[in-house]
């Protein structure tokens, strides 16, 4: 008898279906949900800058405008995801946890930014090797005692370390621009030109990647410290529109 | 893990079966890049080139996947490179057990043999790396061994490895082995003709690979120590 | 010394107050109740030579076995509980045969020794409360022989788990003027036959019963031939040069 909803019994109420073999099956990550599109990082003479936009999406939704996708682990290092970013937020908590753990031994011993990378580097090849991925692409970027320190890991576990890196759709559409503005310029490119190439990046993303958005953060690592700027928005024009022919109305 | 009941009948009850797990992750990629060895009378030279690919995308123009092991052994691994990388570490570590057990280094037969046995022991979710192992052994003889994934082992005099290997590979046996040559006299090949035949080897498959390409490092192995060259390659 | 017990010889594992195992040490004393066994190092290679007491007439003297291969490279000597050793020397023939699997060459002397040691303390209680395999320790020592690249060695290994590199050493109830005697005839250059004459004669000395072909064991490990136990021919041979 179990017509009073406050009667329920417990027990009953969560039975699994008989006969079903698939009620016990484990479910894992097999497909990003809400996701961040490209991630743009690069080297200059200052030491590191990288920028992402602010978007995160639901399938082709734009469902969260005001995401960020930047974020900082610990003084000198920065970590940008694209791909999922309940994933993402898991590992801001689990990297925020590594850094409470070293704070409070409290033995003067602070992580690099090639530390905090290497560990990120396993704990997603580790992932990868219990087939339960975390669906990212990770850009990590810091300056340490004068040295410039750019990486990438995926969740596959693949990892690089480059003067310019690009993320999904990036990877096609800027980093070709990055590579011809940057390389063997690391060491000369002002703040300013960083800038400069960073926004004109931004801006041929907006244009053609459909899951990106006019609302982007930038981030730079320096001897300062990390300094996380914006939200910016891109120049565009449109107008081209105008004078297409056979599509419009 | 429970056991899953299967079927709520007399015979098909708590069959202890592992629950279904749905797998759509691929868990591999293949990040191109070509290696080679040659075994020489008193040298081993061992070459990479230092791409990082997937797909038509470059990721790394300089990402190293060849590996001094000891102080006479290279790895070159190809394939996988997460995997590599992974592979090359837990060397590493054995190898450091295996001095402070043994109060010596491994010689490179031996870590030949252990190689393959790492590689087989996770033959049912196998690194997926195609390694070239190459130095000299204790008696100062140049050694070379290729593996497949799951722990194959062969030994070799000349061997290329990687999106390449089907093209260098027939280069090697006619002017390493010099297969397929009528009136030849086999001399044992001198380190200079190695380099050069490497260097041939690697420019050329520059121009037809797409996988290959930016830096090539040429390891040489002997007795006296191991030398590292840098050489550049088309970057295109 | 072991005239009065004490409450320190209840747990296996308990210090006495001077710092002592006195179980370790009483397996210590087991030794000192077996038969002789004696190891020379040569250059050539090394010797083995146990005594083994035949109580009887009736007694099928070949089966008693106190001389053992490990590997092909190695053998080994023993005294004391001699069913004891059969632990260790399944063990050291695991780890010689795994070195092989793992590295296709052959396992150090010293390595091999050193497994071996390994197990001589997992007696008593364990600390994490599992089941230990051991209720007591080894009552035996062994002579460890071998070649390997660093050439032929000896080696002792006892109940505390200790091991030791000899040029010659002498084990059991008569080890003590054994070992006087080596210690007087032995040097750097002698030879495999005299090694193998030298081991039979202090064996002779300590000896209660006259020495013979079926009441020694004699063994070498040399490069040539790696281990190899003494026929009773062989083994009249050097009886012969006594």
């Amino acid at each position: 008898m179990n017509q009073f909803s406050l009667n329920f019994d417990r027990e009953n109420y969560h039975e699994k279906p008989k006969n079903d073999i698939f009620a016990d099956a484990i479910t894992r990550t097999q497909q990003p949900i809400v996701t961040g599109t490209s991630v743009l990082a690069f080297k200059y003479k200052d030491g590191i800058m990288l920028a992402a936009d602010t978007l995160a999406s639901y399938g082709s939704l734009a469902r969260f405008t005001n995401i960020q996708r930047l974020y900082p682990v610990g003084d000198f290092t920065i970590i940008a995801a694209s791909g999922d970013i309940s994933d993402f937020q898991y590992v801001q908590h689990l990297l925020d946890t590594v850094m409470v753990e070293e704070y409070y031994t409290n033995d003067g011993h602070v992580l690099r930014t090639q530390n905090i990378y290497e560990y990120l580097s396993r704990v997603m090849y580790g992932r990868r090797s219990r087939f339960n991925p975390l669906w990212n692409s990770y850009v990590v970027g810091g300056y340490n005692d004068g040295e410039k320190f750019l990486g990438y890991v995926d969740l596959l576990g693949t990892t690089y370390q480059s003067s310019t890196i690009a993320t999904g759709f990036g990877g096609y559409l800027a980093q070709p621009i990055l590579r011809k503005a940057v390389e063997g310029r690391e060491d000369t490119l002002t703040e300013t030109e960083a800038i400069e190439i960073m926004n004109s990046c931004m801006k041929v993303l907006y244009y053609r990647d459909a899951r990106s958005f006019n609302k982007f953060q930038r981030a730079k690592i320096t001897a300062e410290g990390v300094e996380i700027s914006g939200p910016y928005k891109a120049e565009t024009q449109w107008d081209f529109a105008e004078g297409l022919r056979g599509y419009g109305p | 893990m429970n056991p899953v009941t299967l079927y709520n009948n007399d015979i098909f009850t708590n069959v202890p079966v592992e629950a279904p797990v749905e797998r759509n992750f691929y868990p591999y990629a293949d990040n191109g890049g070509t290696s080679l060895g040659i075994a020489g009378a008193d040298f081993c030279l061992m070459a990479s080139d230092t791409r990082k690919s997937s797909g038509y995308s470059i990721h790394s123009r300089y990402s190293p996947k060849a590996f001094k092991l000891t102080e006479k052994a290279v790895l070159a691994t190809n394939g996988f490179a997460a995997d590599g990388l992974a592979l090359t570490k837990r060397l590493g570590q054995k190898l450091e057990w295996y001095k402070h057990a043994h109060d010596k280094e491994m010689s490179t037969p031996a870590l030949a043999q252990m190689l393959a046995n790492t590689l087989y022991y996770k033959r049912f979710f196998p690194y997926y790396t195609f390694n070239l192992l190459g130095g000299i052994d204790e008696q100062g003889r140049g050694v070379l061994y290729s593996f497949d994934p799951v722990g194959s082992m062969g030994t070799e005099v000349c061997r290329a490895g990687g999106s390449s290997a089907a093209l260098i590979q027939p280069f090697l046996d006619n002017q390493v082995a010099l297969k397929n040559q009528q009136g030849v006299q086999q001399t044992p090949l001198s380190l200079e003709a190695a380099i050069r035949i490497t260097k041939d080897s690697f420019t050329s498959a520059t121009e037809r690979d797409i996988y290959t390409g930016d830096y090539l490092e040429i390891f040489i192995i002997r007795q006296e120590g191991t030398t590292i060259e840098r050489i550049d390659l088309k970057k295109d | 010394m072991f005239l009065t017990r004490s409450e320190y010889d209840r747990g296996v594992n308990t210090f006495s107050p001077e710092g002592r195992l006195f179980q370790v040490e009483y397996a210590i004393e087991a030794i000192k109740l077996g038969s002789t066994a004696v190891g020379i190092q040569t250059s050539h290679g090394v010797v083995l030579a146990v005594e083994k007491r035949v109580t009887s007439p009736l007694l099928v003297s070949s089966s008693i076995e106190k001389i053992m291969e490990i590997d092909s490279h190695l053998g080994c000597a023993m005294s004391g509980l001699t069913a004891d050793s059969r632990t260790m020397i399944d063990h050291a023939r695991i780890e010689a045969q795994n070195h092989r699997f793992t590295y296709n060459e052959k396992i150090k002397v010293e390595s091999v020794t050193q497994a071996v040691c390994d197990l001589a303390l997992r007696f008593g209680e364990s600390a994490h409360g599992e089941e230990s395999i051991m209720s007591r320790p080894f009552g035996v020592a062994l002579l460890i022989a071998g070649i390997d690249e660093k050439g032929p060695q000896l080696y002792h290994a006892d109940p505390s788990g200790t091991f030791m590199q000899y040029d010659a050493k002498a084990i059991g109830s008569g080890s003590e003027g054994a070992q006087t005697e080596l210690n007087e005839e032995y040097h750097k250059s002698l030879s495999l036959q005299e090694a193998e004459t030298l081991s039979l004669k202090v064996l002779k000395q300590v000896m209660e019963e006259k020495l013979n072909n079926t009441n020694v064991q004699l063994a070498a490990v040399t490069e040539e031939h790696g281990f190899r136990i003494y026929s009773e021919e062989e083994l009249q041979v050097v009886i012969d040069r006594l």
